[in-house]
């Protein structure tokens, strides 16, 4: 039986039988251990007491002597205890040189005092301790305004990153509250409540979109428009109904110079799919080109950036913005001339009039900016040796052979005439107050109140503040993911009171609205303890609290309606509505989230975007490339989970994504197009699995080559679950090479580590491990040489001793054990709860592996166990 | 005193710069509202420091770009420093001092890095932890902006270049808030650095708007504040005593924001004039450095902070260099294997930082303030947590003072150990604030008088 199966009614009672008992208790074990105590201690005496003893430890040559410790009473050390199991179960101890035991007594050692560990948690459970408060971090900020308000913000714009621990941001120990944060808390509400309930701020905004400048345009990007080339999408949100202006810029090589290009370049900026305007850059070769002209346009006057209404004439307000003088190129001289002077001002000049005015609705719009792909026969793709598309350094020349899009900046709003409807007023006004003299008031409460006063102009308040309180109670009882009563929206009434008297009711809401953003209890998570339970003591937390456990961990979000009801009916805690929810929480949209936050923190590709491979080594490598590595490595993930498979097709999959760009660079053939795709490998390729994924292969690099050390430490740390230990201080430098040397191969340079003692001892786990994925380079291709012009040697040697040799060999050598698991379960277990995974917890992640070996380890049964365990259901109150 | 908004039409509002030109139009929206601007003779009264990640480029057997030659006033600037030339006669460069704090200790292990830059201004062992245990000390920025930002509408202003968004354990079981960050308002709470000129510009002048608006704007953030205190009260009671404790923190910090509004309302009747704001985190270094140099200018011009730290980058980042010829990582490129080519090519990158930094003092030096110039009235700590980064030593720190009107063209030499919080405390006592200790100070640094104090 698992702590899992038991119910806290029944743990509880075993705890308050053995309360003030523990001498029976101890009594009991010994008694039924006994025999098989001796084994153990003589399998230590045998295999682990020659360095790990007390002189040893007095020394500082070990931390851990074993002479000291009870064998019989296994939970009076679990901390040490579980150490052992973990070092041992990674096949660290003892260590490579030693003699070891044979495999069957190993296992039969940690199986035991696994079974001891695993027994003495039962008796005296501890499901840890989350923080009391744990603040949003900034994702969870960002997906709970979207989910609370249906508004979309850039969250990098408002608030300050967080710092990690553990590996993942959302950790409550380290998101503290700062003035400065707090300040920004304040700032944020001011922003988010204006755009939500649509009103106009003081100034207009603008909003900067830069394209990154190694992003590759020549062809049609994912998401654009067929036709189009390059380019960007931008999902932006249009707080009211007013005019906007868009803003395009070209790129510019390194002297800031726009290039010449023998083509016309035609710019079009479109929102949600329908052109507003299309800019022209006129080409070397040709005629000046005619003013790009909108069909239909009836003002063939304007200029050739001229602005275009949507719907019907352009308003008076609509010329004053956008159009400036057309950039023609000067007389008979075509383009503006190669290498003249003036030609380039004008051509440097030639986008500083593009800008756009159009009137547009509020709500979330993709506008979209991309140049119209040319017919002509100019090969504009064909650019080679190398796929990068922007120098990056001073003494490279230019490679770009149309031109390419740097930024897009839009603004507004400009003669806002309000927000008649937009996603966030639908979801915040679920009510208007009645105007009609005599109406009904909407709520029995406003009726007595209504009844009390005398005048209309009473019964009008009373009529709005009715409505204001309904809103404020769906909205705070979403916000604070809780059941809500009448004190708890009294200051957002004593708000909404303020606003109203400044500025009517919707200025009411928006300053009640403000006030509810910056409520600790929307930006704390608070876990109190259950009244009445004994100080130190677990105690099952409730179904609200559980609510919200699960969207954070699930959606980096507040939980939705369902979830809260479910709660308030306290019925979620039942397992099988727990299971039932869970399937429907990774079913859902939101649930891209987890895929984004928790992978990638874990795997390391939120490094990705950080990550410049540098251009002598990998002239090929773009941010075409950076996107796409991404890209495959969340579909594969989300395939796993979705597709219901085993965890361990995260290292052995025979399949995974790709679209033309990233196919050509593993050199998988005929994948066409930028949309992704699944492709099947064969089995027992190389590429299958996350490591031979080009986005952890680039993270675990240096910028101009590979680093086995880097690699190996990264599978020690995020696959095997054993992080090296720290560098001692004071390392010895490596020997600089004598400029005689021979160039050497990545395996002879880094066998230098393994000289020294000191830095043997760590460097024999981390490089074999690395030193196997040679054959991918920094940028994950595959190579035969390396480069030195070497062959690569991809034999490896897993801690434990065990070789292999290469990729293939590599996994399934990581496969050998249930480390792989055990660790992605602990890195699961982390994220949900926010704290790092303490020795009191491997109990319960065990009890997780074992159940979810029934399923093949399948990654949602991980999940699921992870929400059902102990430390997720429980609690332990503070103290004792 | 009103500063009549500048007339710009929206269209200069509007007109889109490229982030390289950003820098004139800023300059031309300059406000002239300070407070010390109407008081002559103001001694120095801001503190700035900026901090080089990875240590500079010198190995400990003689190769070393960053130590002038020489000592006192007839030394010779090093390669490094010649930038910085102009400002020699008000620059004291400091050797030999050393920071214990950051070495390993008790701690079994490395994590240079990390110490390097939580201690710099602290002189405290960081406690290694992941967990809600983090604790360092007070740094002594925030020292200083405990006096200092009394009357400014931001205490103090942390600046960076990086982002921390990366992946991965930081560094050895130390919590990414140590390597985040120089400013410890108190041994528990870091303040986080702001890589975004965009974001800086907004929480400087706000969203802008008329005075009445602006003051009206400040007074509902007060009364919101002043409710969430309520909020805070209440859950208190919902709290265990234990808890409590965090929550006191909490509150600490509602209650300094609601001071610090109170200060900017005394001044809302000054009118912010229409600015231009930067639009995002340029894609360049120099680009991105220079902003936020402008940044740090425009709140030191307008008054709105006497107290910076800038970090010109993380410790342990692997941005490279391409505009300088440098395509390696910088953390990478830092553990130079005493190969003197490697050290030659790392000393490009403290040349270039150190004419962004002399652009930036040039820039404070062509500004009249009062009865002299903005650096006149600033002073200013650049340097680095490591010296040379192939060892991760912590002792004989790369470290000059700069600004104010510092009787400088001297380079100081300390020998023996001596604390660099030593000199922290000097900083310190020379606009004004008085501590009695810092960390593991020991004394103070006697560094010479700044002129006129």
């Amino acid at each position: 039986m698992h702590a899992r199966d038991l119910g806290l009614g029944a743990l509880l009672g075993i705890l308050g039988a053995l309360t003030g008992a523990s001498p029976i208790r101890d009594t009991s074990v010994r008694a039924a251990g006994q025999p098989a105590i001796e084994a153990q201690a003589a399998f230590l005496k045998r295999n682990c007491l020659g360095c790990h003893s007390q002189p040893q430890k007095q020394r500082g040559t070990v931390p851990v002597a074993f002479d000291t410790l009870d064998l019989s009473q296994v939970s009076a050390d679990a901390k040490t205890w579980e150490g052992v199991v973990r070092k041992m179960r990674a096949g660290l101890m003892p260590p490579a040189g030693m003699p070891r035991p044979d495999r069957g007594s190993h296992d039969a050692f940690v199986t035991w005092l696994e079974g001891e560990l695993d027994r003495s948690a039962r008796l005296n459970p501890n499901p840890g301790r989350t923080e009391p408060l744990h603040r949003l971090n900034r994702t969870e900020y960002q997906n709970a305004v979207r989910d609370l308000l249906d508004l979309r913000i850039d969250v990098g714009a408002l608030l300050p990153a967080d710092d990690a621990s553990y590996g993942f941001d959302n950790i409550a120990g380290v998101l503290k509250l700062s003035p400065t944060l707090m300040e920004r808390y304040l700032a944020a509400a001011q922003k988010i409540s204006r755009a939500a309930v649509g009103t106009a701020p003081p100034f207009p905004a603008v909003d900067y979109f830069r394209v990154a400048d190694d992003l590759a345009q020549d062809d049609r990007l994912p998401g654009q428009l067929f036709g189009t080339r390059g380019g960007t999408t931008i999902h932006y949100t249009f707080p009211m109904d007013a005019y906007y202006t868009i803003r395009v810029e070209l790129a510019r090589d390194l002297n800031e110079q726009v290039p010449i290009y023998a083509e016309p370049q035609q710019l079009e900026v479109s929102i949600d799919g329908e052109r507003v305007q299309l800019f022209t850059l006129p080409g070397v070769a040709g005629p000046a080109p005619a003013p790009a002209q909108e069909p239909g346009s009836d003002n063939a006057d304007d200029a050739p950036a001229g602005p275009k209404a949507d719907s019907g004439p352009p308003p008076a307000a609509a010329q004053r913005g956008g159009s400036g003088p057309a950039v023609r190129p000067p007389a008979g001289r075509g383009g503006g001339g190669r290498g003249n002077r003036q030609g380039q001002e004008l051509r440097n000049r030639a986008d500083r009039e593009w800008e756009v005015r159009v009137p547009v609705k509020a709500g979330a719009r993709d506008v979209q900016v991309a140049f119209v792909k040319q017919t002509s026969a100019l090969p504009e793709t064909v650019r080679l040796p190398f796929l990068r598309p922007y120098p990056a350094g001073v003494n490279i020349a230019e490679q770009r052979t149309g031109a390419y899009l740097r930024s897009v900046e839009i603004a507004g709003p400009y003669d806002p005439t309000g927000a008649e409807q937009s996603p966030s007023r639908d979801r915040i006004f679920v009510c208007r107050p009645e105007r009609a003299p005599g109406a009904r008031p909407a709520t029995a409460l406003a009726g007595r109140a209504a009844a009390q006063s005398r005048g209309g102009a009473a019964s009008i308040d009373a009529n709005d503040a009715s409505c204001a309180r309904t809103i404020f109670r769906a909205l705070a009882r979403r916000a604070y993911r809780r059941p809500v009563v009448d004190a708890d929206i009294q200051p957002m009434l004593t708000f909404y009171q303020e606003g109203r008297q400044d500025g009517g009711f919707d200025a009411g809401i928006e300053r009640g609205l403000r006030r509810l953003l910056v409520s600790p209890e929307f930006l704390l998570r608070i876990e109190s303890d259950l009244p009445g339970t004994a100080a130190g003591r677990p105690y099952r937390i409730s179904d609200v609290d559980l609510a919200s456990r699960l969207s954070f961990f699930l959606w980096s979000s507040i939980p939705d309606e369902e979830l809260l009801k479910l709660a308030e009916q306290k019925r979620l805690g039942e397992a099988a509505v727990l299971e039932q929810q869970v399937g429907r929480m990774i079913g859902d949209p939101r649930f891209a989230a987890f895929i984004e936050r928790f992978a990638g923190q874990w795997l390391f590709l939120d490094n990705l975007a950080a990550t410049i491979p540098v251009q002598q080594s990998f002239p090929d490598f773009d941010d075409t490339l950076r996107q796409a590595f991404r890209r495959e490595t969340e579909l594969f993930f989300e395939s796993v989970i979705r597709e219901d498979r085993s965890a361990l097709d995260l290292l052995r999959a025979d399949y995974t994504f790709v679209n033309e760009r990233l196919a050509r660079h593993y050199g998988i053939a005929n994948v066409k197009g930028s949309r992704f795709r699944r492709v099947e490998l064969g089995p027992d390729s190389s590429r299958g699995g996350l490591l031979g994924q080009g986005s952890i292969l680039t993270v675990t690099s240096y910028p101009d080559r590979t680093s086995p050390v880097v690699r190996g430490k990264w599978i020690l740390e995020n696959l095997l679950g054993v992080p090296p230990p720290a560098p001692p201080p004071n390392i010895p430098e490596l020997k600089p090479p004598t400029f005689a040397a021979p160039v050497l191969s990545m395996r002879e340079r880094i066998a230098q580590h393994r000289k020294s003692p000191t830095c043997a001892s760590c460097h024999n786990m981390m490089d074999p491990l690395g030193l196997a994925l040679e054959n991918f380079d920094g940028i994950g291709r595959w190579r035969a040489l390396d480069e030195s012009g070497a062959p690569i040697d991809a034999a490896g040697v897993m801690p434990d001793g065990t070789r292999f040799d290469g990729p293939a060999g590599l996994k399934r050598a990581l496969l050998g054990s249930d480390r792989f698991v055990t660790t992605l379960t602990e890195k699961l277990m982390t994220f949900a709860l926010g704290r790092g995974v303490e020795y009191y917890d491997a109990p319960a992640i065990r009890a997780i592996v074992r159940e979810s070996a029934g399923t093949e380890y399948r990654l949602s049964s991980l999940i699921r166990g992870v929400v059902q365990s102990a430390p997720f259901r429980s609690r332990r109150a503070s103290g004792g | 005193m009103i500063i009549t908004r500048l007339a710009l039409p929206r269209r200069t509002f509007l007109r889109g710069v490229g982030t390289a030109l950003a820098l004139p139009l800023l300059d031309a929206m300059v406000p002239a509202l300070t407070a010390l601007a109407a008081t002559p003779a103001s001694p120095a009264r801001r503190l700035g420091f900026v901090y080089m990640p990875n240590g500079v480029a010198k190995n400990s057997s003689g190769i070393d770009y960053w130590t002038p030659r020489g000592e006192g006033q007839g030394y010779e600037l090093s390669q490094i420093l010649t930038p910085l030339a102009p400002f020699r006669d008000r620059m004291v460069v400091v050797s030999g001092l050393d920071h214990n704090q950051a070495e390993t200790g008790n701690d079994g292990a490395s994590g240079d890095h990390t110490r390097g830059t939580s201690s710099w201004l602290t002189g405290v062992h960081p406690k290694r932890t992941e967990g809600a245990d983090v604790r360092n000390g007070t740094s002594a920025d925030q020292v200083a902006a405990s006096v200092l930002g009394r009357e400014t509408a931001m205490p103090s202003l942390e600046l960076g270049i990086d982002l921390n968004f990366l992946a991965g354990q930081c560094e050895n079981s130390y919590s990414c808030a140590y390597l985040n960050t120089l400013a410890w308002t108190s041994p528990t709470t870091p303040l986080p650095a702001e890589n975004n000129p965009r974001v800086v510009f907004e929480r400087l002048f706000g969203d802008g708007g008329t005075a009445a608006r602006r003051a009206a704007q400040a007074r509902q953030n007060r009364s919101m504040l002043d409710s969430v205190l309520d909020d805070f009260a209440r859950l208190q009671r919902r709290l265990g005593p234990s808890d409590r404790v965090v929550l006191t923190e909490y509150v600490d910090s509602v209650r300094e924001v609601e001071r610090r509004i109170q200060t900017v309302e005394h001044r809302a009747e000054t009118e912010l004039p229409t600015l231009d704001r930067p639009k995002g985190v340029p894609e360049r270094f120099d680009e991105h450095v220079k902003l936020m140099y402008e940044l740090q200018w425009l709140s030191y011009r307008a008054d709105i902070t006497r107290v910076t730290t800038f970090m010109l980058g993380r410790e342990l980042n692997f941005r490279t260099y391409p505009e300088i010829g440098i395509t390696e990582g910088h953390h990478g490129l830092s553990h130079h294997a005493d190969r003197p080519e490697q050290i030659a090519k790392y000393a490009k990158l403290g040349v270039h930082q150190a004419q962004l930094f002399a652009g930036f003092l040039q820039k404070l030096q062509d500004t009249p303030e009062g009865d002299g110039t903005l650096l006149d009235h600033s002073l200013f700590l650049y340097g680095a947590g490591l010296s040379n980064p192939n060892t991760h030593a912590h002792v004989d720190l790369p470290l000059l003072v700069v600004g104010g009107r510092l009787e400088g063209g001297r380079h100081l030499v300390s020998t023996g150990q001596v604390p660099m919080t030593n000199l922290l405390l000097t900083l310190l006592d020379k606009v004004g604030v008085h501590a009695d200790t810092l960390g593991d100070s020991t004394g103070r640094l006697e560094i010479g008088p700044l002129a006129g104090v």
